[in-house]
């Protein structure tokens, strides 16, 4: 085993150990704390296959940006003391019964699978080119996509609001 | 790229600048004006429609990532179609003071959700169907937690998200299988390139599971129980009619042009897959009194019969499927706009409430009754041969035992269709509901139901025309 190999591994198990204490843990300031090295150990795999500008990316959005978001949330609705109802033990284990079963399925289909295997020279991904594909309309562009999830930003902001907007102060509860 | 090819998605173009002048609107609206949006969402989505007919051409554009054709255009004009009505049924909802602070918002996530639906169902290629996907699915959860100061409507919200959130989870780690083992995301490549092998097999099981939770196929139907019941009744409409035919038709399409080549492994899910929400349907509705839950149930067990016609794997499967698709549309908004009549007028929704209906709002009762003769497929209503085309696409396949559920299933159906029947009939009551007369635009909504029954019923030239335009494997 190799550096190349064991890097992949401590930052896939890092993913794998926080992943599961973010949706065990009952405090939910803690779960957001969790879910930053998750992502952050996602943007150390993204430098690991030379994608730096994606790992950047991760960084500054994800791990930057939506937990920050996550936690101002958190302490603004005054949730932070918030635990959440403990699950019962049987549905627990039913629980990691299934999700073992699919995982075991998952993995011994795609370990068993004989993929083609990629160069060896790793593909260079320039911010150009990312900006290019961006914005080209033939194949293998993303012009009608990038366009396509402004709309559903847009959407969810209006949804956002719906919910969050207050009632007129005058009207009585339902 | 030109602007001549640009306008192939007129009817998408159309729809987003309907959401712009909604959105626009806003900023001169002020107090008194804002039920003058009522009006507005009517026109626009009017408009939209008229566009996408008039202006709406066939083409491949983006490379391959959008694509309209004759079927695509039906389908997204049937779905113009059904929002118009759910938007006339949902007039006396929308002006209840509770809701005055936010007319506009509903209105806007509607056509949200459209914009999504018409780019799935034009999408070419598996980013464009996800992203469209998302864009049906996210608004609708804040549609459904509309009343959210109702617990159950918050509860509705919350699940819908959640149970979503899963089955996109599901959908895409399959389609990231399929991906790994063709190396495309394109509707056209991934079809010729796709082999039987166990990658991209489980891939295709877990799209279709993610399928089967957006059009709630049972085993995977636990989110509609409470999302249709605790969402408003015009947001559980517009979900259990616009957006399941959306989903449907995608997966239909997805199934025959992508899979094509795995239909022997798809064929065998979905027969389980239809046996079995044919049967849970149907015994969850048996059980039901409200008659806004009743109507929800039953159209799980309209899904199960959907994928017999999805089974033909032919130009008439396709065609069977939209052309129940539209029936089902004019049944189920007919049968929700009656109930959405009276629950506005006496707030009375249980089947209990109908006795003696029929002595004092006949009009009322005869609209019902004919919507619930289609669900249930007598004839010579519309559901008849909706229901007969899909049997017989899947007769042509030779699936014989699968029919013999169904009719059996068809048979339980009418039980429970005919309940409410009997009591508006034959059932005496002291206390009926008082003769009322509708507000104009839900009665004209269910006109527009009642007319669309008989016109697709009798006139052949519409199953003929779907397929025509529908492709087979």
């Amino acid at each position: 085993m190799n550096f190349h190999e064991t890097f992949f591994i401590l930052l896939a198990a890092i993913i794998m150990i926080f992943s599961v204490l973010v949706v065990t843990t009952d405090k939910i300031l803690r779960a957001a704390t969790y879910l930053l090295f998750v992502l952050l150990a996602t943007a150390g795999l993204y430098y690991w296959l030379q994608y730096e500008f994606m790992a950047a990316v991760q960084v500054a959005l994800y791990a930057g940006g939506i937990v920050v978001l996550i936690v101002f949330s958190v302490l603004l609705t005054h949730q932070i003391h918030h635990k959440l109802v403990s699950i019962t033990l049987t549905r627990k284990l039913l629980a990691f019964g299934i999700a073992g079963l699919g995982a075991l399925v998952s993995i011994v289909t795609i370990v068993n699978y004989d993929f083609n295997t990629a160069p060896a020279e790793a593909m260079k991904v320039d911010v150009r080119q990312i900006g290019l594909h961006l914005v080209n309309t033939g194949h293998n562009g993303f012009a009608l996509p990038f366009e396509v999830v402004s709309i559903l930003l847009l959407a969810a902001l209006i949804g956002a609001i719906t919910i969050a907007k207050k009632e007129e102060s005058n009207s009585d509860n339902i | 790229m030109g602007l001549t090819e640009i306008l192939t998605m007129s009817h998408e173009l159309a729809l987003i600048a309907a959401l712009i002048i909604l959105l626009i609107s806003e900023i001169f609206s002020d107090e008194k004006s804002k039920y003058k949006f009522i009006p507005l969402a009517f026109a626009l989505i009017l408009g939209a429609g008229v566009v996408g007919l008039i202006f709406g051409k066939t083409g491949i554009i983006f490379g391959g990532m959008y694509q309209n054709d004759a079927l695509r255009m039906a389908m997204k004009l049937i779905l113009d179609l059904a929002t118009l009505i759910v938007f006339l049924q949902s007039t006396e909802w929308i002006k209840h003071p509770h809701n005055k602070n936010r007319v506009l918002e509903f209105y806007l996530l509607v056509f949200a959700t459209l914009i999504g639906m018409n780019f799935m169902i034009s999408s070419g290629d598996f980013l464009m169907f996800y992203l469209g996907l998302e864009l049906a699915t996210i608004p609708i959860a804040a549609l459904a937690a509309f009343d959210r100061l109702k617990n159950n409507s918050a509860e509705a919200g919350i699940k819908l998200i959640l149970s979503s959130a899963l089955s996109t989870g599901l959908l895409l780690y399959g389609l990231s299988m399929i991906y790994g083992t063709t190396g495309s995301i394109y509707f056209s490549e991934i079809k010729e390139l796709i082999t039987l092998n166990s990658l991209s097999m489980l891939g295709m099981i877990f799209f279709i599971t993610g399928m089967a939770f957006k059009i709630s196929l049972a085993p995977f139907h636990f989110w509609t129980a409470d999302v249709y019941q605790g969402s408003p009744i015009a947001v559980t409409s517009y979900l259990s009619v616009v957006s399941k035919g959306a989903a449907i038709f995608i997966f239909t399409f997805v199934l025959y042009n992508v899979f094509g080549a795995t239909s022997a492994i798809w064929t065998q899910i979905l027969v389980m897959l239809s046996v079995i929400t044919m049967t849970i349907g149907n015994l969850f509705a048996l059980r039901q009194q409200n008659l806004k839950r009743f109507l929800a149930y039953s159209s799980i067990a309209q899904a199960g019969f959907i994928m017999l016609g999805i089974l033909g794997q032919s130009a008439i499967g396709m065609g069977s499927v939209i052309y129940f698709l539209l029936i089902y549309i004019f049944s189920n908004l007919g049968a929700f706009g009656v109930v959405a009549i009276i629950s506005a007028q006496t707030g009375k929704e249980t089947i209990a409430d109908y006795r003696g209906l029929y002595a004092t709002n006949p009009k009322l009762s005869l609209a019902l009754m004919l919507a619930l003769f289609s669900l249930a497929g007598i004839p010579p209503v519309a559901g008849f041969f909706g229901k007969l085309f899909l049997f017989n696409a899947a007769a042509s396949q030779g699936y014989y035992w699968l029919l013999f559920v169904a009719v059996v299933n068809a048979t339980i159906s009418l039980y429970y269709y005919l309940l409410p029947v009997k009591a508006m009939f034959i059932e005496k009551t002291d206390s009926p509901i008082a003769t009322f007369k509708a507000k104009p635009y839900m009665a004209l909504s269910v006109a527009i139901c009642m007319v669309g029954l008989v016109v697709t019923g009798f006139a052949s030239v519409i199953f003929e025309y779907l397929v025509s335009v529908s492709s087979g494997l």
